[in-house]
């Protein structure tokens, strides 16, 4: 396992969309998406910080986001109760899927991004065809008894995270709902890339690494502060190092086995919640969202060099 | 010429017309005659082309035309009346100088009379009277100092002089205050007159008229006062009630019934004479047709009637006496004393009581307003004998009984008697200050009073005494006391006030035990319960009755203790809240739960995920069901005592140890798989056609039940920790791998050798004989991770197919190991598809077979030859239908789980695969099977525990990594 390099801010971007709900990076890493309470989605080279493209139809603030697997769409949700699926090229919605009760939360796509799966608010969880032209939801999963925060998905599994402490895993193959009952609110969820383990983020400032197969508690990191934020969290690339968000304007970064903070990344000097981040997919980068502005940090050492 | 000379000639002689002339010129005839106006446009057209004509030929007033009025919404101002003026309607021409309403610029009144006034303009009047100065008379005109006109009325002009100024009141001037009490003064009479009419004004607002003005001099400022209509008041001479006035002759439809002029459009010969007295010059007109100075038509609808006839022969008009006017004392001059005797009457009054005091409804008073003094005082005086009478009114005779310590005859009728009749012979002993002391501080503390609260109090000695003593009462003190009583009326009997179970006596009797003992804990009221209820109750009436008792006391409690539920002191609040801030330094520890169910996922999701379905999309659909729910019932809620969710126990997610079914028949079976031959055959039969059965309803789950008998300490370990959370289980996983890291194949086998030799005997026997070489965890598993099968026994043809799979033995006695059963279930799956698709290959002799067939198992073990080659084809055919079952089958299913390798379990199932198609029954080869399965368990474990292991693993690999990179540093 490699040591860890220290992250250095590479880039800071002011969004200009009012408060930044969540940050994602497409599917190699190479472009990311911010979610704004101005009901606009925009499109970043993250390393250069370019703004691309605007994507604006959302009729309230938007909370999520996620791109296809060809790059050639993104899914947006919103707390307008739709998610829409745009053409990332011509900044058009193709198709506003609306059935939630509640404003949508959290929305991913299927590998093939052939399925798009939102969970909102009205604690369910709807896969969406976006093949055809379907308007209404292929499937609807209402077992959660709370707002629905995140949601997963990798070859056969959804995972849906709750507020009311629980990760359900909805198993295609098997045709089974496991819930695993953590007690905690669960804010934010990530699979781990060789999908054995899950990362959950806890309302009581815990994360926690769940087993997918046992359903068995390994690990717990605890340092930052969430409050009552919903603040996300993630792994590395490497599988080796969790990273959290914090209400003190910091982010965190833990060894995985040993449940140590490795680093404590100042975002700001001036506070703010650090509430959303995206993990690079590839590379050791991470996007964090801090009140109006999106910050990429890096370990490579290249780019600080030339900043300094 | 004579002639002539004498004639005298004035004037000019019109031209002789000479006899053959024709007058050449015409005098235009009238319709040739065209009007026009100012700008030469033609103002009238005939009646053909226009007639009147303002519109467009002779556009109004500009070259746009008539406009219309801007469009104003009326949504906002409805109500409020269009104010059309008579302008509206008019030609510009009529307002000039020559039209109907000319509105030049002329001097006002004002001007043309006040010479003062035309002093101050002498400009303009010089002006006027330079034209004159030119005339030939020169100086002002004579005449025009003689003549002027006569535009105000002398009275008007006496005031004038007199220093009035229009606008203005007549009287002497008024300091401020003086004119604000005149004003408000006169707004009153005003507001009477407008509701009462003028001839019954209330008297007292006369006197109030008549106060002096108080003179204030320290305001010299003085004002003139307000001018308003002077009220007249007329006696009433009628008894009539207020305003009334009696019925009038005029009919009713008659619209100007005014007295002034009755039935004004229908007097046929006054109406001349009216409309020409009421000729002014004011724009009129009648529709259509009629001219402004045109006489207007003959109202066509009226109705002649007979009061329209005058029938009298007397003058109509009454003669005019003559007035002498006659100077008098005290009067002006040109004014005379009102000789009219109608002061002299006297107005009818009516006898008010002496107190009455008029009081205006209208306007209505607040009831929250204060009281006024007389009124309270008034009042007060009309409590007065209830404080004199200690309050004694106020009680009941039996309250009053007990107050004077008689004895109260207990009656049942009051429900508050029944409940305190027991203590109220033991109240009477006691000090009532006491009592009453202790009923305060209780009532203070906002506990409730208790029976037992007043029999702690110590008795005192005589009533005689306490009788004394409650004479020294004061009189709150009773108040108080007969204040607590109420409250204690409305405290005691929490259920007495609603009798669930009235129809039962005894069932209420019971509930009424049942609430008095005040059990909190489940076990406990099913104990108290037990004891109360009559033997006859059967065990579910008897649970039916305490989830009755239990709701019935959820439901109706008194409102007191709902309240109490409801509302929290602050105190408590805090001391909560102090709690909670301490708390933290512990952690509160995660426990993780797993629970499984069913899901069904949809089939287009499955295959946009690329996924067969589970179970060929067999699981039945909640959503389905859900519809045909029926709707909510107000019976629902009746019932809910019984049937509310929270009385069901969720359906078993985690595999339990379920127990063996028909455990003595296991070794009576044993013998026949050991030493009949047949049997196999006939077993491999039966399976197949299981198989398929199976893969319908859930795939890859054998029908096997689990059945396990814990028979080693580690079994027992592994059997109680079953229900446990997996963090607790570490020490059993660690007792289970520790000691079989090296040697898994030796000891542990071993170990479990001997503990399950003969359930392994039996399952070899069973596997042998079946020709499945699946390792005896498989089934075990596989059956503990299927919640979803069906544990009713089978019935029809099931019934019969699965009767004997019911008796065999194969009750596979292992643990199934958590989170590893799923893989070995799938893996078992694939392995048995395999074998048995290889048995269907080896041996299937060709032959027809049509409709079902029970398999011979039902039937007894064949003694005969003949009977057993009969079967052997049966079995033959029904393997040769599974197998054009099976290819399908086995084509949706073909993934692997890919975590684990199936390579060597393969290797594994051949292997095993070629022993049982060697169909040996003997008990070497079941002791190698049983060697084989140990060994395929203990891989299992094996991998298991490098699983657990793998990530201590990993993070020895991260460190390890770590210090080399450090050292290359």
């Amino acid at each position: 396992m490699p040591e860890l390099a220290k992250f250095n801010c590479s880039q800071t971007i002011d969004c200009k969309q009012g408060a930044v709900r969540a940050v994602r990076y497409n599917v190699d890493g190479t472009y990311c998406m911010s979610c704004g309470s101005d009901k606009k989605v925009k499109l970043w080279n993250p390393a250069s910080g370019l703004l691309l493209k605007t994507y604006g139809g959302h009729a309230d603030e938007v909370t999520d986001a996620a791109g296809s697997c060809d790059s050639s769409y993104i899914v947006s949700a919103s707390l307008d109760k739709s998610i829409i699926y745009w053409d990332v090229s011509t900044g058009t919605p193709v198709r506003r899927l609306r059935s939630h009760a509640g404003g949508v939360r959290c929305v991913c796509f299927n590998e093939d991004s052939s399925i798009a799966i939102s969970g909102g608010r009205d604690n369910a969880v709807m896969c969406w065809d976006i093949r055809t032209r379907r308007l209404d939801p292929v499937q609807v999963m209402k077992e959660a008894k709370d707002c629905i925060t995140t949601v997963l998905t990798n070859e056969h599994k959804i995972y849906a995270a709750s507020l009311d402490g629980c990760v359900r895993h909805y198993d295609i193959r098997v045709g089974e709902m496991t819930c695993d009952k953590v007690g905690e609110p669960i804010t934010y969820l990530a699979q781990t890339r060789d999908e054995q383990c899950l990362v959950a983020g806890c309302q009581d400032s815990t994360v926690r690494l769940l087993d997918c197969e046992t359903g068995g508690l390994l690990n717990e990191y605890k340092g930052h502060q969430a409050d009552d934020y919903h603040i996300e969290c993630g792994i590395l690339q490497s599988d080796a190092h969790i990273v959290a968000g914090s209400s003190d304007g910091y982010a965190y970064v833990w060894d995985l086995v040993e449940a140590k903070v490795l680093q404590r990344i100042r975002i700001s000097d001036n506070g703010g919640v650090v509430h959303s981040l995206a993990t690079h997919p590839k590379r050791q980068e991470l996007l964090f969202a801090r009140r109006r502005d999106m910050y990429v940090f890096t370990t490579d050492v290249q780019i600080e060099e030339e900043q300094l | 010429m004579d002639e002539e000379e004498h004639l005298h000639r004035f004037g000019t002689p019109l031209e002789p017309l000479e006899k053959d002339e024709v007058p050449a010129k015409k005098p235009l005839s009238i319709e040739d005659q065209i009007v026009k106006d100012e700008n030469g446009k033609r103002r009238f057209h005939g009646a053909f082309t226009g007639g009147f004509s303002a519109g467009f030929w002779n556009t109004v007033g500009s070259l746009e035309g008539w406009t219309p009025q801007n469009f104003k919404s009326s949504r906002g101002e409805k109500a409020a009346a269009v104010q059309q003026r008579p302008e509206d309607f008019m030609d510009k021409e009529d307002l000039g100088e020559f039209g109907i309403a000319p509105q030049g610029i002329r001097t006002r009144d004002e001007f043309a009379k006040d010479s003062e006034k035309e002093q101050r303009t002498g400009q303009r009047k010089r002006k006027l009277m330079q034209p004159q100065m030119d005339g030939p008379i020169p100086g002002v005109p004579v005449l025009e100092q003689l003549l002027r006109p006569v535009r105000d009325k002398v009275a008007v002009r006496i005031l004038k002089s007199m220093g009035w100024k229009p606008g203005q009141g007549v009287g002497p001037r008024q300091t401020r205050k003086e004119k604000r009490q005149t004003t408000a003064r006169n707004q009153r009479e005003q507001y009477l007159l407008e509701h009462y009419g003028n001839e019954g004004l209330p008297s007292s607002s006369k006197a109030d008229d008549d106060e002096e003005p108080e003179e204030e001099d320290d305001e010299d400022i003085t004002f003139a006062p307000d001018d308003y209509e002077p009220i007249f008041y007329t006696p009433k001479e009628n008894r009539f009630g207020m305003s009334y006035s009696g019925l009038s002759r005029a009919p009713v439809l008659s619209k100007g019934s005014t007295p002034a002029a009755p039935m004004q459009h229908i007097n046929l010969f006054g109406q001349l004479e009216a409309a020409a007295k009421q000729k002014q010059l004011s724009i009129r007109g009648q529709a259509f047709g009629v001219g402004a100075f045109e006489e207007e038509d003959d109202d066509i609808y009226a109705r002649d009637d007979m009061t329209r006839y005058d029938f009298s022969l007397a003058d109509k008009q009454p003669k005019k006496k003559k007035v002498e006017y006659v100077q008098q004392r005290h009067v002006i001059d040109g004014f005379s004393e009102d000789k009219s005797n109608s002061t002299l009457s006297q107005p009818y009054t009516i006898d008010l009581p002496r107190d009455f005091q008029p009081r205006n409804w209208l306007h209505r008073r607040s009831r929250f307003a204060p009281m006024d003094a007389q009124r309270a005082r008034r009042l007060e005086q009309a409590q007065e004998h209830k404080k004199a009478g200690l309050g004694r009114h106020d009680l009941n005779p039996e309250q009053r009984a007990e107050l004077l310590g008689e004895v109260v005859q207990t009656t049942k009728k009051n429900p508050f008697k029944i409940a305190t009749s027991v203590s109220n012979q033991q109240e009477r002993s006691k000090s009532l200050l006491e009592l009453i002391s202790a009923k305060s501080d209780n009532f203070t503390k906002g506990g409730l009073i208790t029976t037992t609260g007043e029999e702690q109090l110590a008795p005192s000695p005589s009533p005689a005494v306490e009788l004394n003593k409650e004479l020294q009462q004061t009189n709150a003190s009773i108040l108080q006391q007969a204040a607590s009583k109420t409250k204690n009326l409305a405290s005691t009997t929490p259920s007495g006030g609603f009798k669930p179970f009235l129809a039962d006596e005894a069932k209420q009797q019971r509930y009424e035990q049942f609430l008095s003992a005040k059990l909190k804990d489940d076990a406990e009221i099913t104990q108290f319960l037990a004891d109360l209820q009559p033997v006859t109750l059967s065990l579910w009436d008897r649970e039916m009755e305490k989830k009755e008792f239990i709701q019935a006391s959820k439901i109706y409690r008194p409102l007191a203790g709902l309240m109490l539920d409801r509302f929290v002191s602050e105190a408590t609040v805090q001391a909560e809240q102090q709690q909670e801030q301490l708390k933290p330094t512990e952690q509160k520890k995660i426990v993780m739960t797993r629970t499984k169910s069913m899901w069904k996922p949809n089939a287009l999701l499955c295959k946009r995920y690329n996924i067969a379905e589970p179970f060929g999309g067999a699981l039945p659909d909640p959503e389905k069901d859900l519809k045909g729910k029926p709707k909510m019932s107000i019976f629902d809620y009746l019932e809910t005592s019984i049937n509310t969710k929270a009385n069901f126990q969720t359906p078993n997610i985690i595999p339990k140890h379920i127990e063996p079914p028909q455990k003595p028949s296991l070794p009576s079976e044993q013998p026949k798989v050991a030493v009949e031959l047949p049997l196999k055959s006939v077993e491999q039969s039966a399976k197949p056609v299981e198989m398929i059965d199976r893969s319908e309803t859930a795939s890859e789950t054998p029908a096997i039940k689990p059945s396990f008998v814990p028979r080693t300490p580690l079994e027992l370990a592994v059997d109680a920790s079953r229900d446990q959370p997996i963090s607790e289980k570490t020490d059993l996983f660690r007792s289970i791998f520790d000691d079989s890291d090296e040697e898994t194949d030796t000891k542990p086998a071993a170990v479990e050798e001997e503990a399950q030799q003969t359930a392994a005997e039996k399952l070899a026997a069973m596997q042998a004989a079946l020709g499945i070489p699946i390792t005896a965890a498989v089934p075990a598993s596989a059956a503990a991770a299927n919640v979803l099968r069906n544990n009713s026994p089978p019935r029809g043809l099931f019934a019969a197919l699965f009767k004997p799979s019911e008796e065999q033995p194969s009750k596979p006695k292992f643990a199934p190991i958590e989170g590893n059963k799923l893989k070995i279930a799938y893996k078992s799956r694939e392995e048995r598809l395999k074998n048995d698709k290889e048995l269907a290959m080896a041996e299937v002799p060709p032959e027809e077979l049509y409709g079902p067939k029970l398999p011979s198992q039902l039937k007894q073990p064949p003694p005969g030859n003949n009977s057993k080659h009969a079967e052997a084809s049966i079995d033959a055919k029904l393997q040769q239908l599974w197998q054009q079952h099976a290819p399908s089958k086995r084509k949706t299913e073909h993934w692997v789980e890919r975590t684990m390798s199936s390579s060597d379990h393969s290797a594994d199932s051949d292997e095993d695969s070629s022993e049982s198609s060697d169909s040996s029954s003997s008990k070497a080869k079941r002791a190698k099977l049983k060697k084989s399965h140990k060994k395929s368990s203990g891989k299992k474990s094996k991998k298991s525990k490098q699983k657990v292991k793998k990530k201590s693993k990993k993070s020895e690999k991260s460190k390890h990594k770590l210090k080399k990179k450090k050292s290359k540093h």
